[in-house]
């Protein structure tokens, strides 16, 4: 008898918390909780703050995956463009080559910075979509992966000519020595600033995507695209959308590594593409929630190599979680959640 | 049109006698190193028919970040070869300088090392090779050029396993293990490494240092060296490797942060990540002095990719780096003039780099030895004339004038003058850019025993 009341107790309670599918999200929180104890907060900064970097490109994979599955080869230089691009608006356009001191002005210049970068990147996302992908949208599937690999040459090469190959200095508009006081922690505020706007940019995108009517359309083709085109969908539109937003996002993020590193090379894209395909297969290639965890899960463990002095296996440990991951999680982190796909 | 002709090859003689005879008497280094050999060419030109084309090759990273070592680089090796051209060539060659690029994307690349050096390789009419740079392509060359017994000098290559039997280098030249094809001016990195850790211990006064390498042949090597070096002489050392393609060094500083490094020494190249990281390191407010080998000493400020342009030349400030070459050699100001002037109408590489002297030097070796060749044996074909030249320069008992001074090699085709000079960033040279300013040399020759064994 006693058995048979725990039995009913016990469903009631796993399948609440199965519902909300809160198991990934609080796995990923004990971890970075053991993880901030191990490195200490210092280290636990610079983690969030690459792995902002990382999760704002992540974005821009799974979204495209998730809506026509394509791998799309070409955003991690998608996202260089956007250093670029945010290069040469503060020093050509804004005239900027150093940090502002007047906080006004300096939320005005980035603001436009920010304004200038996304949409044209925005832009360039839908144009590359408009003329690589849409036309090989019914071939087979090889042939658009190839293709995302030309187009992924075709904007090295051009930043390669535009800009030079050697390593390129970008204005850092936040003094990068400057620094404040967090609950007795000393954080540069330029990390304050690439956390925040991170997680700013990601809460909007996901309200957009749950709450507004294109977010919906954008869901559907993601489930079914021919049943969302009977129903009304305009499936060329949203396909677009989607590609704008992924690509804006790629944009923030190149944004965010000027600001960040004071840096960059036309070289850029590779690594960080590698990286944030990674995070979007880590998090369950689709989802958008995993995406951003997995970006935060790679910028902790490669943080955690360098706190430990085993920086060199950076790379390697991500692999390894990458696969522990894929064996208890096929789908990735949250890939359950478009399991229904056909 | 004959007479002109003939007019212009004795105007071209005189030039040549008239150079030798200054050379002679007065100290003028670069015109006299160059045409070291000339007094026995002056009468050659009266008979120099012209025999065609014999081709000097350089391999050197020469574009992208990369262009601020080889381009500077490859205009010493140049200037050799024009000042050469144009006193007459050499017993009636004309020698003409093949330069290839192996920087991808910016960044010396092996493969690209190995098929250019199978190019030079297969061309009869390539009697030298000048360089390379970095030494893991002189790892994959060095294979293919002692196969064919092509000569191949590196200006600026310092890792010891190159060269030395006891470091490994039997592996490299395997196909003929006892004919030394590859000849370098630079030092080792059993001399460079434990040199800086000498300076940084006794001058800089620095105990606790951050040594970090970019996992390459050259700069993991060179920082085991200092390692070893500086921790023998009763330092400390946080040791960090970060792969060659690392951008953010920010976790493994706030980690040395904890540990109070009193100095900072970088293993490697500034395309692998070296400006970057001294950007952080001073981002994260640590002012404290930043040294390493010759991979960090690469131009000035305004230097397209250099580590002062890369950091910033505030940030650059309290930087030390060694190069493996001697910084101040007698002739140094009439051969940076000789440079500037040559090179004047180039946009950004006009002023001589901490290897221009040595690939000059370089081609010196080479044209002399072929001139040595052509002198014993005329009629020479391309294959004995390649051969020649190679057995020449290599033999031990040979010295040549060079702009450095004079430059023998030993029996593994070490120079038997190693030099080590040491720069420091002056951020406020050249106009504010910043600049590496040489501060003191040490020559290892004559306890190279001492300084080149590390573990006693």
């Amino acid at each position: 008898m006693t058995t048979s009341t725990l039995r009913r107790e016990q469903p009631a309670f796993v399948e609440t918390f199965q519902r909300l599918r809160l198991g990934p999200y609080l796995f990923v929180l004990g971890v970075a909780i053991i993880d901030f104890l191990v490195i200490g907060p210092a280290q636990f900064v610079n983690g969030l703050t690459i792995g902002a970097i990382y999760a704002l490109v992540a974005i821009g994979y799974t979204m495209v995956y998730g809506i026509i599955e394509l791998i799309n080869f070409a955003h991690g230089d998608v996202f260089m463009v956007g250093a670029f691009t945010s290069m040469y608006v503060l020093t050509n356009v804004l005239g900027q080559d150093g940090p502002i001191k007047d906080p006004p002005v300096l939320a005005a210049v980035l603001f436009v910075d920010f304004a200038i970068t996304m949409i044209l990147l925005g832009i360039l996302g839908t144009v590359i979509e408009r003329f690589a992908y849409r036309p090989l949208r019914h071939a087979p599937r090889l042939a658009p992966l190839i293709t995302a690999i030309g187009v992924s040459f075709i904007l090295q090469n051009t930043i390669q000519i535009l800009f030079g190959p050697s390593p390129v200095n970008t204005p850092q508009l936040i003094s990068p020595t400057a620094r404040v006081n967090v609950f007795g922690l000393d954080v540069g505020v330029v990390n304050i600033f690439t956390i925040v706007v991170s997680v700013s940019l990601m809460i909007a995108l996901q309200l957009f995507v749950s709450r507004t009517r294109i977010g919906r359309a954008m869901r559907s083709t993601a489930m079914d695209r021919e049943a969302a085109q009977l129903m009304g969908v305009d499936i060329n539109r949203t396909i677009a959308i989607t590609f704008f937003i992924g690509s804006a996002l790629a944009g923030a993020a190149g944004v965010v590594q000027g600001l960040y590193f004071g840096n960059i090379q036309f070289t850029l894209g590779f690594q960080a593409g590698l990286k944030a395909f990674t995070a979007a297969v880590l998090g369950g290639i689709g989802n958008i929630t995993g995406a951003a965890l997995g970006g935060f899960i790679i910028g902790f463990v490669e943080v955690t190599a360098g706190a430990k002095g085993v920086f060199v296996w950076g790379q390697a440990a991500v692999f390894v979680v990458l696969i522990l991951t894929l064996l208890f999680r096929p789908a990735g982190l949250l890939g359950q959640q478009i399991g229904e796909r056909a | 049109m004959k007479n002109a002709k003939i007019g212009a090859l004795v105007a071209g003689a005189v030039i040549v006698l008239a150079a030798c005879s200054s050379g002679g008497s007065t100290a003028a280094p670069t015109t006299a190193a160059s045409t070291g050999t000339g007094a026995s060419a002056a009468p050659a030109g009266s008979t120099a028919a012209s025999k065609g084309e014999l081709k000097l090759g350089v391999t050197l990273p020469l574009s992208g970040g990369a262009a601020a070592d080889g381009q500077p680089t490859l205009k010493g090796a140049q200037l050799a070869v024009d000042q050469i051209n144009t006193a007459g060539g050499i017993d009636g060659y004309t020698i003409k300088l093949v330069p290839l690029d192996h920087a991808v994307n910016g960044k010396y690349n092996e493969q690209q090392g190995a098929q250019d050096m199978q190019t030079f390789v297969s061309d009869p009419a390539v009697i030298g090779v000048v360089g390379p740079y970095n030494s893991a392509v002189a790892k994959v060359q060095i294979p293919i050029s002692n196969a064919a017994g092509l000569l191949q000098c590196s200006p600026a290559n310092t890792n010891e396993s190159l060269t030395k039997p006891e470091f490994g280098a039997l592996d490299y030249r395997k196909t003929n293990p006892t004919k030394i094809n590859y000849i370098r001016v630079a030092a080792t990195d059993d001399i460079q490494g434990p040199a800086m850790a000498t300076y940084a211990y006794n001058t800089l006064g620095l105990k606790n240092m951050l040594v970090v390498d970019d996992v390459t042949t050259f700069g993991k090597g060179v920082a085991d060296n200092f390692q070893k070096k500086f921790e023998a002489l009763g330092g400390t050392v946080i040791r960090v490797g970060a792969g060659a393609d690392t951008t953010d060094f920010n976790s493994i500083i706030t980690d040395a942060k904890t540990k109070n490094p009193d100095g900072v020494y970088y293993g490697g190249v500034v395309t692998s990540g070296g400006g970057l990281l001294l950007k952080q390191l001073r981002q994260q407010g640590l002012t404290i002095p930043f040294t390493g080998p010759d991979g960090i000493v690469n131009g000035a400020g305004d230097a397209k990719g250099s580590l002062i342009q890369i950091a910033g030349a505030q940030a650059a400030d309290n930087s030390y780096g060694t190069v493996a070459a001697i910084g101040d050699f007698p002739g140094k100001a009439d051969f940076e003039k000789a440079f500037a002037d040559h090179f004047a109408s180039d946009a950004d590489f006009k002023v001589a780099g901490a290897y221009s002297g040595p690939a000059y030097a370089c081609a010196t070796v080479i044209l002399d030895s072929l001139k040595a060749t052509l002198d014993a044996n005329p009629t020479a074909d391309q294959a004995a004339i390649r051969e020649g030249v190679r057995a020449y320069a290599s033999d031990p008992s040979h010295t040549f004038k060079t702009v450095l001074g004079d430059e023998s090699f030993d029996k593994n085709g070490d120079t038997t003058q190693p030099f080590i000079s040491f720069y420091k960033v002056d951020p406020t040279a050249k106009g504010g850019v910043g600049d590496w300013v040489f501060k003191e040399q040490q020559n290892f020759s004559a306890n190279a025993p001492a300084a080149a064994s590390p573990s006693p």
